[in-house]
């Protein structure tokens, strides 16, 4: 009965099925440049049927569950944007959370990327006044699929700058279902990526759109479009690295031309003062190396512009040593004074996060947090074609006929491939850039393909067509029949050209099945909400919600819980609860300090919750019914995490056991059995009868070490129904810590009866009364 | 001017008479240790033995006398941490090499930057070929073993550093130190220039070579030779060989039913497992160009017929293949082509 997801995709098989062989028909279509007007007919449809494919197969978790908010970060850009949408923008912008990181505190305005926020609130605002009612939470849930549909159409623009409308088309397509991309973009995920993959696509579009025509207006375009990413997710850097790369490479291709000038020079500058504008980001733009490529570009460029406008002035001769050791002198100068400045400490070297992209040895060693979130971790090839199937085979054909018909637009899409797969391969989380240039390039290789196939076969037409279209006229030709094409001598032949169809349109078909069956199975789950399935059914566990809404009700409402940092924001937005830390790490010796405790002993344990005023402890416990993403499994974390900080108290090697295992049974180490974490989630876990054995633990299959736990600071507060979400109550020192008062020293109260029942004394006489001396009245007053 | 110049030679006279002075105090100290290295000695002649040899060098280098004397005489005041390792060539140890250059780089940290302990830890090494006796007595069959022999009493198992889960990196030789002794040593690495060496070498040959052919630049403009390496580096890194890089996974898997090249799970891989995948994606990748490039209008007409058969072969059966290695790592997975 352990907890997964059933497979059960057949319904959505048919509309992808659909889907593909639109996109196949449209591009045949599209050679046809005669039909202007059923051309755009089709790619209006095809771009609308991406789009309502998009949407349709990113709902299953809202017809599985319900329409809700998933995972962690989520709640917090949730509970952001309610806030926005209740108190206003400015207030959001000066907003300071006094829930979250107690007793720090976090500045909300400042520290987020705002454009999520601001895009749902906007489309709440519009949708206020052209009074249509709907509540903050649908718009939040429905964002990213919607969203979709516009990268669809962002990236069917840029693949019609790249390559040609046909190739489009098959990206939107692609891009509509990938899995690459719908892990990031289901209903109720809502999160910064899904909006930013269309920023991302229309920046490039526009970016690409410059660099072809070399127009200020599309330059501007781009910087706008590049604001928006800014303001959206802290992926812009990438961005901000990429296209000063591809000028640099079309430098070094000596491929200057004022068309690049005019469009990065604007892009540049307007792009730095615009994306300075966003509070998080701030002077980061000129003040840290991750922005410094750009800069240093921007001079190299200005640099060869003004030795083109030399070259007028000198003989051919002259021109030639001068030009390399100038730009040489100007590219090393550039490079200098960057270091230079670095070294002064104008600017800040490489932040952690983008330095382990490059030394992958580094977060390991120094930065466990980074290190400990599994998104952040390398990717096996399986991941990769679990995410992208088919396309991560093809994308390469891509690039190979985007290298043999090289153009500066097509140096672009060629740069972007080679890093996002470094990326990619280095990070999980980074399939998400790589994704979007997958579907380009493995849409110009479909396209490239279904175009020669699809075709009909004509060739000896074809090769004196462009002659003789001048010569005579149209009419005149004599269509061949198809028996007759068949025995041309120089053609394929109709039946191979069926075959290749047919089959490459079958592995499309297993793509599309494919797609829908991830996303139905692995990226459908809100986690907030689980079920399980056995003979019965379906079941679903709420046990989260069900926690959350007892903390909501039943506690203080000025309470502070203390979780694991996973838990922080869901806290916070479920239960409406001051949490200790959350999913911001921002502060990593405050999260250490929570792990300390976790992995401390109880009576130490206590010390640190009560200076941090800790009211509740909550563990994520799944033993009972087999939940693999429970507290004890990422102890081991906490642990490290805490080790970093505070080296003298926690020793990972003190929670194995002395062959080096990380057990929970009787084998476990002593302090592993003691640690507050243990004794929270395994507390009363003895009692419980499962299968013959009492206190089994179905996570980890094995028979609990210690069964008799005995709390002294703490008591149980709430377990959930599956035991999934325990909450402990953190006693006041006067409830345990009672000491013995010898008999003597007791004092006994007694009720005070009251004796004397006369009628003039009713009241009560107190024994040792201070007896109040009424003074006189002084004077004549 | 003068005063400078006056200062400087008293700077030089001053350092010439301290070098004069340290090399008689050595002498003196050898002479010294070489006259007393009778069978006991007290505990502050045995501190100043250890602080002499670790002067010269951060390991002391052990035999059987001086260990019985130095390591594991009564009573000490000091720790010593030995590694016990076999170095010679003919030992055919694979780890001891890097142990001992890790092991020497904890031991000059801690010589460069606590000094205040410095005579109350000392680094040591024996090795097996010199003397196999010690480690007969220790009971010891591997190599290489680092334990630390404490102030007072004998090594408890945890004195033996677990090589298994550690590491011998010097980061968590210093960390195990600090947990056995309370000494902290910040590991101090020599700048790795080796990476930094690599590259200007490279970048010079490619220089040199660019200069050498800088009358004939064309084969920069070779498509065909671009196009290849960049398929090779997309290749490399979508059949995950930045995981094997960061993971270091086995190459391959013994298991009851023989050797296994695919991991079982979709967590992990071999490193042979990437390669497949490596190649078959690239035979992939290559059906298909040649599946375009038949249906291309040019070209002798059975020429482009056989790379048609050639390129659909590919593209459909190795996309069969790749598809059912991953079904096997996915359990559960529904589909498959051509091949189950």
């Amino acid at each position: 009965m352990a907890v997964s997801t059933q497979a059960a995709g057949n319904k959505k098989s048919k509309d992808s099925n659909n889907h593909v062989s639109t996109k196949s028909g449209s591009s045949a279509n599209g050679i046809n440049s005669k039909y202007v007007g059923s051309l755009s007919l089709i790619t209006f449809a095809v771009l609308a049927i991406a789009w309502i494919t998009g949407f349709l197969s990113r709902l299953f978790s809202v017809i599985r569950f319900e329409s809700i908010i998933h995972e962690f970060d989520p709640w917090f850009n949730y509970r952001a944007t309610a806030y926005m949408v209740e108190h206003g923008f400015y207030d959001f912008l000066n907003w300071f959370d006094d829930r979250a990181w107690y007793p720090l505190g976090r500045i909300v305005g400042g520290t987020v990327y705002p454009g999520l926020m601001v895009t749902s609130g906007l489309i709440h605002y519009v949708l206020s006044l052209l009074n249509i009612p709907v509540h903050i939470r649908d718009i939040c849930v429905f964002l990213a699929p919607v969203f979709s549909g516009l990268t669809s159409i962002a990236t069917y623009f840029l693949t019609k700058e790249i390559w040609s409308p046909g190739a489009g088309l098959f990206a939107a397509g692609f891009i509509a279902i990938v899995p690459g991309y719908i892990s990031r973009s289901v209903a109720g995920s809502y999160d910064n990526e899904g909006i930013a993959i269309f920023a991302l696509q229309l920046t490039y579009f526009f970016w690409v759109k410059s660099v072809k025509t070399g127009s200020i207006s599309w330059a501007v375009a781009t910087a706008l479009s590049y604001f928006y990413m800014v303001s959206a997710w802290g992926g812009y850097v990438f961005i901000i690295n990429l296209i000063p790369l591809h000028v640099f490479v079309l430098l070094l291709m000596g491929r200057f031309s004022h068309r690049i000038y005019t469009a990065y020079t604007t892009f540049f500058i307007l792009g730095l003062i615009l994306s300075m504008q966003i509070p998080f980001v701030g002077f980061q733009p000129v003040r840290t190396s991750e922005h410094m490529a750009s800069a240093g570009v921007f001079v190299l460029l200005n640099a060869v512009a003004f030795l083109k406008y030399l070259q007028r002035f000198m003989s051919k001769q002259e021109f030639r040593h001068f030009f390399f050791f100038a730009s040489v002198t100007a590219a090393a100068l550039v490079f200098v004074t960057v270091v230079g400045l670095t070294y002064a400490g104008f600017i800040a070297p490489w932040s952690g996060r983008f330095y382990s992209l490059w030394d992958t040895g580094y977060a390991k060693i120094h930065i466990p947090i980074i290190a400990s979130v599994s998104e952040h971790q390398p990717t096996t090839w399986f991941s990769l074609f679990f995410d992208l199937h088919i396309l991560v085979t093809t994308f390469p054909v891509g690039i190979w006929f985007c290298i043999r018909k090289i153009n500066d637009e097509r140096v672009f899409i060629v740069l972007y491939a080679l890093f996002a797969s470094y990326f990619a391969g280095v990070m999980v989380r980074l399939i998400l850039t790589l994704t979007p240039c997958v579907c380009v390039l493995s849409a110009i290789a479909f396209s490239s393909l279904f175009e020669l196939y699809l075709k009909d076969d004509d060739s000896p037409k074809t090769d004196q067509s462009s002659r003789n279209d001048n010569l005579y006229d149209e009419a005149g030709k004599v269509r061949k029949m198809p028996h007759e094409q068949n025995k041309d001598e120089n053609s394929i032949g109709g039946n191979l050209r069926i075959i290749v169809l047919i089959a490459v349109l079958f592995i499309l078909l297993l793509f599309a099945v494919h797609c829908t069956w991830v996303t139905s199975n692995a990226y459908s789950s809100p986690s907030v909400v689980l079920a399980t399935y056995d003979q019965s059914g379906r079941q679903i566990l709420d046990d989260f919600r069900e926690a959350y809404f007892w903390l909501w009700q039943n506690t203080d409402e000025n309470a502070r819980i203390m979780s694991w940092w996973d838990y922080g924001y869901q806290i916070a937005g479920m239960g409406n609860r001051t949490t200790l830390v959350d999913n911001n790490t921002w502060n990593n010796s405050h999260i250490a300090l929570v792990g300390k405790a976790m992995s401390s002993t109880e009576p130490k344990a206590y010390d640190i919750m009560t200076s941090l005023d800790v009211d509740y402890v909550l563990v994520i416990f799944g033993g009972l019914i087999g939940y693999s993403g429970d507290d004890i499994n990422k102890f081991l974390w906490m642990v490290r995490i805490a080790e970093g900080e505070h080296p003298q108290d926690i020793r990972e090697a003190d929670y194995f056991t002395a062959k080096g295992e990380y057990r929970v049974d009787e084998e476990a180490s002593s302090t592993m059995l003691n640690c507050l974490m243990y004794k929270l989630s395994y507390y009363r876990f003895g009692d419980v009868r499962i299968g013959g054995y009492t206190g089994f633990d179905r996570t980890r299959n094995s028979v609990i070490g210690n069964k008799n736990i005995e709390l002294t600071y703490l008591e149980e507060a709430y377990t959930s129904e599956h035991w999934l979400v325990r909450i402990y109550r953190v006693k006041k020192p006067h409830e345990f810590n009672r000491p013995r008062i010898p008999r003597s020293a007791r004092q006994i109260k007694t009720k005070a009866t009251l004796t004397k029942k006369t009628s003039k004394k009713r009241k009560g006489t107190l024994r040792n009364r201070p007896v109040v001396v009424k003074g006189t009245r002084s004077g004549s007053a | 001017m003068a005063t400078s110049i006056d200062s400087r030679k008293l700077f030089s006279v001053i350092f010439v008479i301290s070098v004069v002075i340290l090399t008689t105090l050595n002498n003196f100290a050898d002479a010294n240790k070489r006259k007393q290295d009778v069978n006991t000695l007290s505990l502050g002649e045995r501190v100043q033995q250890l602080t002499d040899f670790s002067n010269k060098r951060p390991i002391i280098r052990m035999n059987v006398q001086k260990f019985n004397d130095l390591v594991k005489g009564t009573p000490r005041n000091y720790s010593v941490i030995v590694m016990f390792t076999a170095l010679s060539p003919a030992r055919g140890c694979a780890i001891c090499g890097p142990a001992n250059d890790e092991f020497s780089i904890v031991a000059n940290s801690f010589r460069f930057n606590s000094q205040i302990y410095s005579n109350k830890l000392f680094f040591a090494l024996v090795d097996f070929d010199e003397c196999g006796s010690i480690f007969q007595s220790l009971k010891l069959y591997t190599a290489p073993v680092f334990i630390h022999f404490p102030a007072k009493g004998k090594p408890l198992s945890q004195d033996k550093m677990d090589i298994q889960r550690f590491g011998v990196e010097a980061e968590a030789i210093a960390r195990w130190i600090a947990e056995r002794t309370d000494i902290q040593i910040r590991v101090f690495r020599p700048p790795n220039y080796s990476g930094t060496m690599a590259l200007i070498i490279v970048s010079v040959l490619v220089g040199g070579l660019l200069y050498l052919k800088r009358n004939n630049l064309e084969f920069l403009y070779n498509k065909t030779a671009w196009g290849i390496a960049s398929l090779f580096i997309v290749f490399c890194f979508t059949s995950g060989q930045m995981w094997n890089q960061i993971r270091g996974p086995p190459v391959v898997q013994r298991t009851q039913n023989g050797i296994s090249y695919i991991h079982r799970s979709s967590q992990g891989q071999l490193v042979i497992e990437t390669y497949i995948v490596f190649l078959l994606s690239a035979a992939i990748t290559i059906g298909m160009i040649l599946l375009i490039e038949a249906g291309k209008g040019k070209g002798d007409i059975r020429k482009r017929r056989v790379m048609l058969v050639v390129g659909l072969g590919m593209f459909a059966l190795f996309f069969g293949m790749i598809l059912s290695i991953f079904k096997s790592k996915a359990h559960g997975y529904p589909y498959s082509f051509i091949m189950s």
